[in-house]
């Protein structure tokens, strides 16, 4: 029900799947080919970890209308736990993160992305993508406790979101960004996505991207819960 | 007399939680000692006593900003008092929340649901929250549809309802978690005469099945209609309780609307 929530909502609905899907096309199209010295598999990891990237602004744009509505004050009267409801919102936006690299995998393969993993590089690919929107929802919640109504949310979301596209996603890391990059968790899941997309499966780098994701990610997702749970819920 | 019975505030644990064990023997609902809500330097609720009894049909009336909502709030466990007890169903409203929370219903005075979901969705929603069974849900979710004439318009998202019909929905979801205790926070506002008098019957009907209502109302021919008992409060006071009829006859008043003129007025003069 959580899912259907949003997929009702035309803003929501395209950030979450039509959006990607525009990306991926536009981007493997306009910038998918050897000339520009780029293709479209070196594209769909920074695809991937755009689309899950945006998670913080759907998050932080529900999370303040149903406040905004009165809504999150009607649930807190129901027998549903606080832990419940935030669970149920991370496991929606689990599966987001997943539907979303499947999406952007099947219409790369459709426009000539071919990982050297083969298809077994997307399945995995799916978990650390959901291990990765956890560092979104987490985001998301604290653009929601700082912000006052969704409007707010959609302008304050992009605190978190560009420096994670300048330093980690898109634009190629020079040696002062790297060092930048360093401390932003989309670095870490392209890096992963790339080296798993390779087939570089025995790389101990990918261990360790998916580490710090997972730290980072569970610690920005608490601070998240904590942050809105005291400043944020009504 | 503002209480019925004098209760002690004893205390015992029963499965691990707190319950008021005098309340529940009491066969009071809802029982309220020295409550106090303070935001800063304004007292919403200041130092309020009150019982209500199971399958009571209570109405508070107050001007705006006089503490009813504030009330409301801190019984069905959204804002925390500062000060003083509330026990709601027997559950201490701070130590037996979750529990309270199973055998509530809150109908808040925003129309608060999802509008890009239909009606059915809404109540599928708020009824998963509640852990109804799926034909348990469907055959309730049917019956307050029929009983609240929405069955027609169920499949339509809710962005498409007038403000009466998104009052319709906002009390089938207070009421979807089958709850003794209903608090409805202005249930009938924006609905037309003919649909009030209808919701009417509908909350008569819930206090016929034995459920304790605590009704908000600015429409004071409401509480009159409905009421066993109303409490006016003001300044975040209780002010006056009683039966209607015993309320009239005090003031010496042809109608509840003239009571609650002549205990309020002050602060209606003063253009607060």
């Amino acid at each position: 029900m959580g899912l259907k929530k949003l997929i009702r909502q035309p803003a929501y609905l395209f950030l979450m799947l039509l959006f990607p899907a525009v990306l991926t096309l536009m981007f493997g199209l306009a910038f998918g080919d050897p000339e520009f010295g780029m293709d479209i598999n070196n594209l769909v990891p920074g695809l991937i970890s755009y689309a899950c990237i945006f998670i913080i602004m759907t998050i932080a744009q529900s999370f303040s209308a149903e406040r905004q509505e009165g809504l999150l004050r009607r649930m807190n009267t129901t027998p549903m736990t606080a832990s419940e409801f935030m669970g149920s919102h991370i496991i929606t936006n689990m599966v987001i993160a997943i539907l979303q690299v499947v999406e952007i995998s099947i219409l790369a393969l459709l426009i000539g992305f071919r990982p050297d993993s083969g298809w077994e590089g997307v399945i995995l690919a799916l978990p650390v993508a959901a291990l990765f929107s956890l560092s979104s929802v987490g985001l998301g919640l604290i653009t929601a406790t700082i912000s006052k109504t969704p409007e707010a949310a959609t302008g304050v979301s992009f605190v978190f979101i560009l420096p994670q596209m300048f330093f980690g996603t898109f634009i190629p890391l020079t040696n002062t960004t790297r060092q930048i990059a360093a401390f932003i968790p989309s670095y870490y899941m392209v890096d992963a996505l790339t080296l798993i997309f390779r087939g570089d499966w025995t790389n101990p780098s990918i261990l360790f991207d998916v580490g710090v994701i997972s730290i980072v990610s569970v610690i920005i997702v608490t601070i998240g819960i904590l942050l809105f749970r005291k400043y944020g819920n009504i | 007399m503002n209480s019925y019975i004098k209760i002690k505030n004893t205390e015992a644990t029963l499965g691990g939680k707190v319950k008021d064990l005098d309340a529940t023997a009491n066969g009071f609902s809802i029982v309220i000692r020295d409550l106090v809500k303070k935001y800063e330097d304004v007292t919403a609720v200041d130092g309020v006593d009150l019982e209500i009894r199971q399958g009571e049909l209570f109405s508070l009336l107050g001007p705006n900003g006089a503490g009813k909502t504030t009330t409301i709030n801190i019984l069905s466990g959204i804002v925390e008092p500062t000060k003083g007890t509330a026990v709601v169903g027997g559950y201490d409203v701070r130590k037996g929340l979750n529990l309270v929370k199973t055998i509530i219903g809150v109908c808040p005075q925003e129309a608060a649901v999802f509008q890009f979901l239909n009606a059915r969705e809404n109540i599928e929603l708020f009824g998963n929250l509640h852990a109804i069974p799926k034909t348990v849900l469907k055959e309730r979710t049917d019956r307050l549809l029929d009983t609240l004439d929405l069955r027609e318009a169920s499949r339509r998202k809710a962005k498409t309802y007038s403000g009466g019909m998104l009052r319709k929905l906002n009390l089938i979801i207070a009421l979807i978690g089958d709850p003794q205790i209903a608090f409805l926070d202005e249930p009938t506002v924006g609905m037309d005469p003919r649909a009030r008098r209808a919701t009417w019957e509908f909350i008569r009907s819930l206090k016929n099945e034995n459920r304790t209502i605590i009704l908000t109302t600015h429409y004071i021919e409401e509480a009159e209609a409905l009421s066993d008992r109303v409490g006016i409060i003001d300044y975040g006071k209780l002010i006056e309780l009683g039966t209607p009829k015993h309320l009239m006859a005090k003031h010496e008043t042809k109608n509840l609307e003239e009571v609650f003129l002549k205990i309020t007025g002050r602060r209606i003069l003063e253009g607060i």
